[in-house]
């Protein structure tokens, strides 16, 4: 038991003397698991709003609709009995319905939409009466519109708007359970539209009188129709609908399970999801290389604490342990970090919008997650201690103490090379290859970067590809964007704190080098002009990587479908702008590392 | 010259005098190039009369030192067999050179600090001539080695006059503040 | 190279290095006056933490000095732009240290060649000079190897070839026998009495009185200043007699 005491308490000193290094990882490590626990608690959050408002609307189990079945002269009679079979079939307690649904364009001030115009009676409905929120409901004359499209329009109780030409005033706002959220109305392809036009998912949802709703049919446009029914047994939803759905394609209509519903308002959250994970993988990968880095870089110094301790008498295991024991208490902090900023960032992701009443509730950080997160945490921890610590294993004291630091690779063609190019770049070559491992990782770095800024880049322009709707924006794409907007800056953070651990430690583990080249004659700028040259190249590669990285990104989060090319423009500005803001980042170090008097290091090697 | 080191030179076979002082300056190189001559016949005068070397026999000219022939007694070849087994080390003259710089500085004659500093820079100038002339000597001759021998002395004398510089610096400086 | 005797190479006045503040000042270099002529060696002996490495690295363009003036090769230096230093360290000035400090990765015609790529010259006119350097120190069979595959004596003599690359106007050693056992000692001093000999102006600074005993003129010192200065040419030379004693 002491011993574990011995190796804790060696371990948290060393992490206090050596602070700034260990923020560094907690914070690297830190993002990517905020990033995890994020993508694993939107899991389904959007389950209880779904659940609040089907209870305050007397929601349905199953709906059933005539999209895409009737003929220009309205609903045959063969639908109509089909609709009618249905509300009575076995099972059904109750039905509200079939309601006539017209599909016009509405207009308000200069903004466009498709609506979906579902026709109701004043009189309460057995199933499914929208809860009206603020003013009344229908009344002719009159139209109450859905919560969350009311807002993306910008309207309120009191405005005029005009439908396919017709003139209403809106006299109330409502949710509904029955519907799928607005943004993803047209979800399970339950939209009708303008003839020639697109069904697109910014159509709203409004109500108005049954006999407008008729009215507002045309022989291009025709009215189709709209059927609740609430079962005996919930549960049993699909199997009902498994039971009465017609053969694909034949029709007269279309079911939809409860279950279907309450997922289209997950899909905003899905879709966030979708980009979460994969990117709390790519910034994980990034951490790895930033503690890989750092680790790497304190490698001698940690060797001569290894071999003190083996020379006072601690077993290779102990200077194992203590090594482990110091990244694990960084991998905790990290994990409990992430989870706790996961845990508050997540309800402002995690609202389906406004078209379901109540919030997500308290978010539920399930024991699953905890654990996976802080399994995360270890192993990108422990994956890139693994050789300092089995190296710590098996040296011994002396060699240690000895500071018998591995001597650097030495690759004849490049030193030949070398010597023929002007100063700057001869050592700009010599330092970069004295450690193969940094470029490696500086290069992996940029590639990981680059290519999920480039996926981003790809996912704009298949959004412009879809866009020139006037419609309102949906609050999917918008919050979507944002997210990606978001997670490209961590990630252009993280790499911008990569380039500067990466330079810090070449400058630390050159200052001998450099300052041998400066008393031997080399300027203070040929200096920083090689170790920003040794950066920039493998940057460069990496960046070169990225474009193909980023496009099979793309279609892995996509699980393949269209790809739009990325600008060529916002290509061309995302390599310069990162060469030039390495070559900036480098600068720094480089030239405080150049600012000590040459004596002053060689005196002290 | 010590009486020894002739008595030895004859252990291996009785020598003219002119052969006995050949032997001398080859092993002495450089070094024995100022040797006075004179000093290895009053030398040997010494041991004949001390009996432990007898005059075998002498080529005509009885006053002729270099001509005689001399040989080991056997009280010669005794003396010789013990002084090989002795391990006194010539006597460095420290003791000396110290009650020097502690009767300058009592009888305050002088100051300590000058007579170090002036016995330092003939020795360091001895070093110099010794080192030149111990590099100018072909590797493998027996006078380089004696060369060395003296050098890394002088050396080691030095570092002594150093320390005692630094202790009469301090003597001098801590009466300074006294009076 | 012939320099014209009795020109001054270097010259010093005033020189002065102080750390820290206040209380804890320290005065490493504390008015210190020197001239070295062309063709002369120097030596420079004190007990160690009297400041002469210190010293060294102000004359050599390593440090700068707190006060003072630095006259090297024709020009003042102490008040030189880092750029100009730079050339002049390249150009003028060759610097061996106690610690070799020698490239690990680099073979030893690689580490003496490096200066002269550094002054611009092509990569074959450096490795030339390089291998004429190393054959003069003796080293000619090792120009492939690399430092940890040479001894103690022989890193320092690259050391010493690398100094040499540039031809420079002087030569500034620091305790260039301090980790070498006596036989490299000896080997490093028949290279510093030939480099002597030639009429390379040099500089050390050193604890080793056979080292010393090469110079023309060593100046002792202590706690930063200069305390005493002996000629050592001409005096009691070939009085080789007096070092044995063969009477009595």
């Amino acid at each position: 038991m002491s011993r574990v005491w011995l190796v804790g308490r060696l371990a948290i000193r060393d992490l206090r003397h050596n602070l700034p290094h260990a923020l560094l990882l907690l914070v690297a490590i830190t993002v990517a698991m905020a990033t995890l626990t994020l993508g694993l608690i939107l899991h389904g959050v959007t389950a209880r709003p779904y659940w609040q408002t089907r209870v305050a609307t007397n929601g349905p189990d199953v709906v059933a609709s005539s999209v895409g079945f009737a003929g220009p002269a309205g609903i045959s009679a063969a639908a109509l009995g089909r609709f009618d079979a249905l509300a009575h079939a076995p099972g059904v307690t109750a039905h509200s319905g079939p309601y006539p649904v017209a599909w016009p364009v509405l207009r308000f001030g200069r903004v466009t939409a498709d609506v979906m115009a579902e026709g109701r009676s004043p009189a309460r409905a057995a199933v499914d009466q929208p809860d009206v929120v603020q003013g009344s409901w229908v009344r002719p004359g009159g139209v109450v519109v859905e919560r969350e499209f009311a807002d993306a329009l910008g309207v309120h109780v009191g405005d005029r708007i005009s439908l396919a030409g017709r003139r209403f005033r809106v006299v109330g706002i409502a949710v509904t359970a029955a519907v799928p959220v607005y943004s993803q109305v047209c979800f399970y392809g339950g939209c009708s539209g303008p003839p020639g036009a697109r069904p697109s998912f910014d159509t709203g949802l409004v109500w108005l009188t049954e006999a407008v709703a008729r009215s507002l049919g045309t022989a291009a446009n025709p009215v189709t129709y709209y059927l609740n029914l609430r079962l005996a047994y919930p549960a049993s939803a699909p199997a009902f609908v498994r039971a009465h759905q017609p053969p694909p394609g034949t029709g007269p209509l279309a079911l939809t399970a409860w279950r279907s519903l309450r997922d289209a308002a997950a899909t905003v959250v899905v879709q966030e999801q979708q980009v979460l994970l994969p990117a709390s993988w790519l910034l994980g990968l990034l951490a790895m290389a930033s503690v890989a880095v750092l680790a790497g870089g304190r490698m001698a110094a940690g060797d001569r604490r290894v071999g003190l301790l083996k020379a006072v008498g601690g077993t290779p295991a102990l200077a194992a342990a203590v090594l482990l024991a110091e990244y694990l208490v960084i991998a905790l902090g990290a994990a409990a970090a992430g989870l706790l900023t996961g845990r508050l960032v997540a309800p402002l992701l995690a609202s389906p919008g406004a078209s379901l009443v109540g919030g997500p509730g308290a978010v539920h950080l399930g024991g699953l997650t905890v654990l996976l997160v802080t399994a995360a945490a270890i192993a990108i921890a422990g994956v890139s201690t693994v050789v300092p610590a089995v190296r710590a294993a098996r040296i011994s004291a002396v060699a240690a103490l000895a500071e018998v630091v591995r001597p650097p690779g030495r690759q004849d063609w490049l030193i030949r090379l070398s010597a023929r190019l002007p100063v700057a770049l001869l050592l700009g070559m010599r330092l970069a290859t004295r450690r193969l491992r940094r470029p490696l990782l500086s290069c992996v770095s940029f590639a990981i970067t680059g290519s999920a800024i480039v996926a981003v880049l790809i996912f704009h322009a298949s959004v412009r590809g879809h866009a020139g709707q006037s419609g309102p924006e949906g609050p999917g794409d918008a919050q979507v964007s944002q997210l990606l907007l978001m997670l490209t800056v961590v990630f252009v953070l993280l790499a911008a704190v990569n380039v500067l651990a990466i330079t810090w430690a070449t400058v630390l583990d050159t200052r001998r080098f450099s300052a041998i080249v400066r008393s031997l004659g080399a300027t203070r700028r040929q200096t920083t002009a090689g170790l920003t040259a040794a950066q920039l190249l493998p940057a460069f590669a990496g960046l070169l990587l990225a474009i193909p990285a980023g496009k099979q990104l793309y279609a892995a989060v996509q699980n393949g479908g269209p790809q739009a090319s990325p600008s060529g423009w916002w290509l061309l500005v995302m390599v310069t702008g990162t060469l030039l803001a390495v070559a900036g980042l480098t600068a720094i170090p480089a030239r405080i590392g150049a600012r000590q008097p040459i004596a002053a290091v060689l005196t002290e090697a | 010259m010590q009486q020894e080191v002739i008595l030895a030179l004859l252990a291996k076979e009785p020598s003219y005098g002119y052969q006995l002082r050949a032997r001398l300056r080859d092993a002495l190189g450089p070094l024995g190039d100022a040797m006075n001559d004179g000093q290895v016949y009053v030398t040997l005068a010494r041991l004949e009369k001390a009996g432990q070397v007898a005059v075998e026999r002498s080529a005509g000219m009885p006053d002729r030192p270099d001509r005689k022939m001399y040989a080991l007694t056997a009280a010669g070849q005794q003396r010789v067999a013990e002084w090989l087994t002795e391990v006194s080390w010539p006597k460095p003259d420290l003791a000396e050179f110290h009650l020097k710089l502690l009767a300058a500085g009592a009888a305050q004659l002088a100051d300590p600090v000058t007579i170090v500093d002036a016995q330092r820079r003939e020795l360091l100038r001895r070093l110099r001539d010794a080192q030149r002339a111990a590099l100018a000597e072909p590797p493998e001759s027996g006078a380089a080695l004696l060369l060395e021998g003296v050098v890394l002395r002088l050396q080691a004398d030095l570092r002594w006059l150093e320390a005692c510089e630094r202790t009469w610096t301090g003597r001098n400086a801590s009466q300074r503040r006294n009076k | 190279m012939s320099q014209t005797m009795n020109q001054s190479m270097l010259r010093a006045g005033g020189l002065r290095k102080e750390y820290g503040r206040e209380a804890s000042l320290v005065r490493a270099v504390d008015g210190v006056d020197l001239d070295v002529l062309a063709g002369e060696t120097v030596a420079v002996m004190g007990p160690s933490g009297c400041g002469k490495s210190t010293l060294l690295h102000l004359l050599g363009g390593l440090d700068r000095a707190t006060a003072g003036q630095i006259w090297l090769a024709g020009q003042w230096i102490d008040q030189m732009s880092e750029r100009r230093l730079a050339a002049l360290r390249r150009d003028a000035v060759g610097f061996v240290f106690q610690a070799f400090h020698l490239m690990d990765e680099l073979t030893a015609v690689e580490n003496v060649e490096l200066p002269a790529l550094l002054a611009g010259r092509s990569p074959r006119a450096a490795r030339r000079r390089a291998t004429e350097l190393l054959d003069q120190v003796g080293l000619g069979d090792r120009a492939r190897h690399l430092p940890s595959e040479l001894s103690g004596g022989q890193r320092q003599r690259v050391a010493i070839a690398r100094a040499l690359a540039n031809a420079p106007l002087i030569v500034l050693a620091d305790e260039p026998t301090g980790n070498l056992d006596s036989e490299a000692t000896l080997d490093v001093l028949r290279l510093f009495e030939s480099l002597h000999e030639a009429g390379q102006t040099l500089v050390i600074v050193t604890h080793d009185a056979r080292i010393a005993a090469t110079a023309d003129r060593l100046i002792s010192m202590r706690d930063g200043a200069f305390i005493d200065e002996t000629r050592l040419t001409g005096g009691t030379s070939g009085q080789l007699s007096a070092l044995v004693n063969l009477d009595g």
